[in-house]
């Protein structure tokens, strides 16, 4: 009980004593935290909405011929040597046509002068979920073109690869700001337990001489640490999420964001990035104190 | 392993050819022997610079001998560490020559931090401080920061900060350099109510006026040797 008053009694005079430069290390601490939960965010909500274009991936291959029940089995043979697939359809001229002509609805009337089967018959090949990557996508493209009579194949190429290194990018700016976040937090927390501890010099003397244990002398600074982490991350998350929400009210109603579905960290990430945070905080607090209490 | 000496008291404190080096060559202390038995006073004079200050650092652990043997209450000091060397320097009171006060703190605060790091409560340390200040005339003195202090108010803060954790083993160095007669009456019955609360009392000074007609050991040092003892019923 005593210890425990003694040690936030500690905490405070450090607290008062240096307190500029503690508000400093939180700031850079909560900047931190925001900076890379911002980008993480992101990258997040890109995932999400990759997979969800993934499920709506589909090769179309067009055809020169249209195929005869043979050859459609044959073709059917040769696509799913290279990998299962998730399904295989087989669309004819006509077929091609009709739903041409339904997605033009009213305008249907352009097609009038035009030979029914001027559209070129083609299939339209799901491939498994798992085949993601975009180069696996490619690899099946190439290997699907290269099938005997085909015209070209078609899966949005252009949005696909923009979208691939578009998170690729994302993922780089997501490593580097959580690199940024770990040496931020870790040594502007460092920096200011050291500023103190020089501050307090003679008193740390003096405790040591007196009969202080060592747990005495280093769970005050242990705990400020600890503070600033506790504080600082949640700050940062707290201050996305008020980001995130201002956002969602400036940009509601149809724009960009309604494109896809953007969604804030479930808890349990939110948590997991404060409690990180604290972790690296604490670790900067005990590895200037093992430097430089030298106990 | 208790030890007993000569005179059936246990030992506390035991020194066996004990010597201190200060780099590059100067001796301060050189193969001294000596025991002090628990609950005795002892004055240890010589000139300045005769090796007192070092003598009692020594007994404190605040430096490691060169050579030589030191035991308190039977186990060798210079293999302590951390939190047993912590447990004993809280049972060992000093105070210091230079005060070693925080001097942006008030004299209550000073006197406190030596009960705060064995954990006792608030209420008692409030009690104990301001008991101890009457004691040594500083009750008026209490929210002062001790930098405000005069030489000889600070003198007695060290005393008080030395003295105030109850320790069984209470090393003085010049208690009395600063102080008038009277105050160093008063200072000389603090320690002497100490000592005879059961507390081994180390006082080095050159004050002769303390120690001229004492019934306890002087020991004389000079040039960090042992000179002569007198006093002591042995
Ligand atoms: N840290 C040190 N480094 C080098 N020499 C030292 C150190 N401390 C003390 N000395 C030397 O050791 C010798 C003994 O010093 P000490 O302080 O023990 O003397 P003293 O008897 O306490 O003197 P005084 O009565 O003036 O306080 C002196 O010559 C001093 O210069
Ligand atoms: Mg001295």
């Amino acid at each position: 009980m005593s210890f425990w008053l003694t040690v936030f009694r500690q905490v405070g005079r450090n607290i008062r004593q240096t307190w500029a430069s503690q508000l400093m290390t939180l700031l850079t601490v909560s900047l931190s935290v925001l900076i890379f939960a911002f980008f993480y965010l992101i990258y997040a909500n890109m995932l999400t909405f990759g997979e969800k274009l993934g499920d709506d991936l589909s090769l179309i291959v067009y055809l020169e011929d249209e195929p005869g029940p043979e050859l459609q089995l044959q073709l059917t043979k040769k696509i799913t040597t290279f990998d299962e697939v998730e399904k295989i359809r087989f669309i004819s001229r006509a077929e091609a046509y009709q739903r041409f002509a339904r997605q033009l609805g009213q305008n249907q009337d352009v097609l009038n002068d035009m030979p029914k089967d001027f559209l070129p018959p083609s299939i339209e090949v799901v491939p498994l979920k798992n085949l993601r990557s975009l180069n696996q996508v490619k690899l099946f493209s190439a290997y699907l073109s290269r099938l005997p009579g085909t015209l070209k194949v078609q899966y949005g190429q252009d949005w696909v690869e923009r979208f691939y290194y578009f998170t690729k990018l994302l993922s780089i700016i997501v490593l580097l700001s959580g690199t940024l976040l770990i040496l931020t937090t870790i040594f502007m927390v460092a920096y200011t337990i050291r500023l103190t501890i020089l501050g307090r010099q003679a008193e740390l003397e003096l405790l040591k001489l007196v009969g202080a244990t060592n747990n005495y002398i280093r769970t005050p600074f242990l705990l400020e640490g600890l503070l600033q982490g506790i504080i600082g991350s949640s700050l940062g998350i707290v201050s996305l999420y008020a980001l995130y929400e201002w956002i969602k009210l400036r940009f509601s109603g149809p724009g960009f964001l309604n494109l896809f579905e953007f969604s804030f960290f479930s808890p349990v990430v939110s948590i997991t990035i404060i409690c990180v945070s604290i972790l690296l905080c604490t670790l900067g607090s005990y590895s200037t104190m093992q430097k430089f209490l030298r106990i | 392993m208790k030890t007993k000496s000569n005179n059936g008291l246990e030992t506390m404190i035991e020194l066996i050819k004990v010597s201190k080096e200060y780099p590059p060559d100067v001796v301060a202390l050189k193969d001294l022997s000596l025991s002090i038995a628990s609950g005795e006073m002892f004055f240890v004079i010589g000139m300045s610079g005769a090796g007192k200050t070092t003598l009692l650092k020594l007994l404190c652990s605040m430096e490691i001998p060169s050579s030589g043997l030191i035991e308190i209450s039977g186990k060798p000091i210079s293999q302590l560490k951390g939190h047993h060397l912590a447990r004993l320097r809280q049972k060992i009171g000093v105070a210091y020559q230079d005060f070693k006060l925080l001097n942006d703190r008030t004299t209550a605060e000073n006197v406190a931090i030596s009960m705060e790091v064995s954990y006792k409560k608030p209420q008692i340390i409030k009690k104990r401080v301001r008991d101890l200040l009457e004691q040594l005339g500083l009750a008026d003195k209490h929210d002062t920061i001790t930098g405000e202090l005069s030489r000889g108010e600070q003198q007695r803060v060290t005393l008080a900060r030395a003295i105030a954790n109850s320790p069984t083993m209470i090393l003085v160095d010049e208690p009395t350099g600063n102080l008038d007669a009277v105050t160093t009456e008063m200072v000389m019955n603090l320690l002497n109510k100490c000592n005879k609360a059961g507390a081994t009392v180390v006082i080095a000074t050159h004050d002769d006026s303390i120690y001229r007609h004492t019934s306890h050991r002087v020991m004389e040092l000079r040039k960090g040797r042992f000179h002569m003892m007198t006093g002591g019923i042995l």
